[in-house]
């Protein structure tokens, strides 16, 4: 559906964007990851057409960026940041200017302004003039007008900005229904947030797309370390020793924390497999000490994006 | 067509939506009633010459006020990033942006409407000048609006975007009125052929020129044209 081919942009001699590619096939939910000034907006941008690639191109449906670009817009549904809608305006007149430019005709226009006013729930706000709507109303007449003309592309830049926690499930089911026949593309900060709501997370740093691939590849393929927790019935430096001939190169810490029993926190280098779990339990079981917890942490995306934009940055 | 229709209307609308829209209007009517009702001399014959003639002038600052906004206020709240990402043209935007103002500014004529049905109730008054005397106000209308549009899509503020075109026609009537005749006559001759005062003041008489209309049209245009290709290098830079 999207297709992003050596994708580049320049302003003067900083390269926000470098050589960027990625296919994203309809239906696909993807997020966009990474710091202020990693490229994200800059490529949505190019997506939407506002802005010309320096090098490469962006096809959506098959259509050039530029050359389609009027085409390409009419397939795009775009909640911009900070969702910006006309103060004066009440929201249902707002929908129906929206709908105007995308040429939405009259006699479907009322049923498009009702269908996308039921979906983003603003039945009670429609005779409310836009300056007066909360940051959170604001965002679904932003999204309700992204979503007017049906369009086979919805591209989010921080949709629950300003959202309360019932909202942001509410809205985060409804990307969920909208995205079994359309692509969507979400722009986020919030880590959580991308990792419930996408198929698919690209991150950027410095312009670059750093990994790309499902949450759980991601943090698969990316993450650095793995920790267990680990309680059983012995000495510290027993456990300590213990713990050095499962996983010699793993720094464990323990401490006692009471009645004979030790608590560890092994950090390894990568992470921590099954086959590993069970060896340290065997190793536990040959030396004759008692485990009541033997835990691995799994690391979170959180983790995985720190270490790959850190990363990137040192 | 529906993209324009829709960008027209709503800035026509939106322009009775907010206060300046009534103010502007407000400010014009009075402004208007005071020159109509001084033009009026007791034996003459019934004419609105001073109020053509002097409403070039009146509508210097109130054309500004109308065109500052359009697209500088858009750019400085973020709308314009929802209307370019629009299947819209730049030439769309820039051409319904300047219909919508120019139907906020016949209809803030309209008013004025009324002075003709007072003349006609006094007297009886040449309708030939009346009607020349208001095409020659949308002309003139017309060009300020078009210069202010241009203003309006190179900046952000609306001040500057103001003063800019208020500016631009101070310096055009400057090169005309004091500069042209201490220049060689080659070049006071372009001064002239690019007034704009004065032009009015054959409408205001009756005399439909169509040198006067070609030059409103065309430079109008011109500067419509340069404010679509303004919007395109915005987007492109």
């Amino acid at each position: 559906m999207i297709s992003l081919v050596d994708l580049s942009k320049s302003f003067g001699r900083f390269e926000a964007v470098r050589g960027v590619s990625a296919e994203i096939a309809r239906g696909e939910v993807v997020g966009l990851l990474g710091p202020n000034g990693a490229g994200k907006t800059t490529t949505i941008r190019m997506i939407t057409g506002t802005l010309p690639p320096t090098r490469g191109a962006v096809r959506v449906d098959g259509l050039d960026s530029l050359d389609g670009s009027i085409e390409v817009r009419r397939r795009l549904g775009y909640l911009p940041e900070g969702s910006p809608l006309h103060a004066e305006m009440r929201v249902e007149q707002y929908l129906a200017f929206r709908a105007g430019l995308f040429a939405v005709s009259r006699k479907e226009r009322r049923a498009a302004i009702a269908r996308s006013m039921d979906r983003c729930e603003l039945a009670d706000v429609a005779r409310t003039r836009c300056g007066n709507l909360s940051k959170g109303y604001r965002q679904r007449v932003g999204l309700a007008a992204a979503l007017l003309h049906d369009p086979d592309v919805l591209i989010l830049d921080e949709p629950t900005s300003g959202l309360d926690p019932a909202q942001v499930v509410a809205l985060r089911s409804l990307i969920g229904d909208l995205s079994d026949t359309r692509t969507t593309l979400l722009v986020s900060h919030i880590l959580p947030e991308v990792e419930r709501t996408c198929d698919r997370i690209m991150v950027f740093a410095r312009g670059r797309v750093r990994a790309d691939g499902a949450p759980k590849s991601l943090i698969e393929r990316h993450a650095r370390a793995g920790r267990l927790h680990l309680e059983a019935e012995t000495s510290p430096d027993a456990l300590r020793e213990t713990l050095g001939r499962a996983l010699p190169k793993a720094s464990a810490m323990c401490e006692a924390v009471g009645d004979g029993w030790t608590r560890a926190t092994l950090d390894a280098e990568g992470p921590i497999s099954d086959a590993q779990r069970a060896s340290i339990a065997r190793t536990l079981r040959d030396a004759g000490v008692l485990a009541r917890e033997l835990s691995v942490e799994r690391p979170g995306l959180e983790r995985v994006y720190l270490d790959l934009v850190e990363g990137e940055a040192s | 067509m529906s993209a324009l229709l829709a960008i027209a209307s709503r800035e026509v609308a939106s322009a009775f939506r907010t206060p300046v829209g009534w103010v502007v209007i407000a400010l014009f009517s009075l402004l208007g009633g005071i020159v109509f009702v001084a033009g009026l001399t007791p034996g003459e014959p019934a004419s609105m010459r001073t109020f053509f003639s002097l409403s070039e002038w009146l509508l210097l600052p109130i054309a500004p006020a109308i065109s500052m906004r359009l697209i500088a206020d858009e750019r400085r709240v973020g709308t314009l990033e929802t209307l370019v990402t629009a299947p819209v043209s730049d030439w769309q935007v820039a051409v319904g942006k300047y219909l919508g103002a120019l139907v906020f500014l016949a209809l803030m004529l309209a008013p004025s409407l009324i002075y003709t049905g007072v003349l006609e109730w006094l007297s009886d008054p040449d309708l030939g000048p009346i009607l020349a005397g208001y095409l020659g106000l949308l002309l003139v209308g017309m060009l300020y609006l078009a210069v202010g549009l241009l203003a309006s899509t190179l900046t952000e503020s609306q001040v500057v975007a103001f003063l800019g075109t208020l500016f631009f026609f101070l310096i055009v009537w400057l090169g005309g009125s004091q500069l042209a005749p201490r220049v060689p006559d080659a070049v006071a001759e372009v001064l002239y052929a690019l007034s704009v005062f004065g032009r009015l003041g054959d409408f205001a008489k009756g005399i439909i020129d169509t040198e006067h209309i070609v030059f409103f049209v065309v430079t109008s245009c011109w500067f419509v044209a340069l404010s679509a290709v303004a919007l395109e290098i915005r987007r492109w830079a």
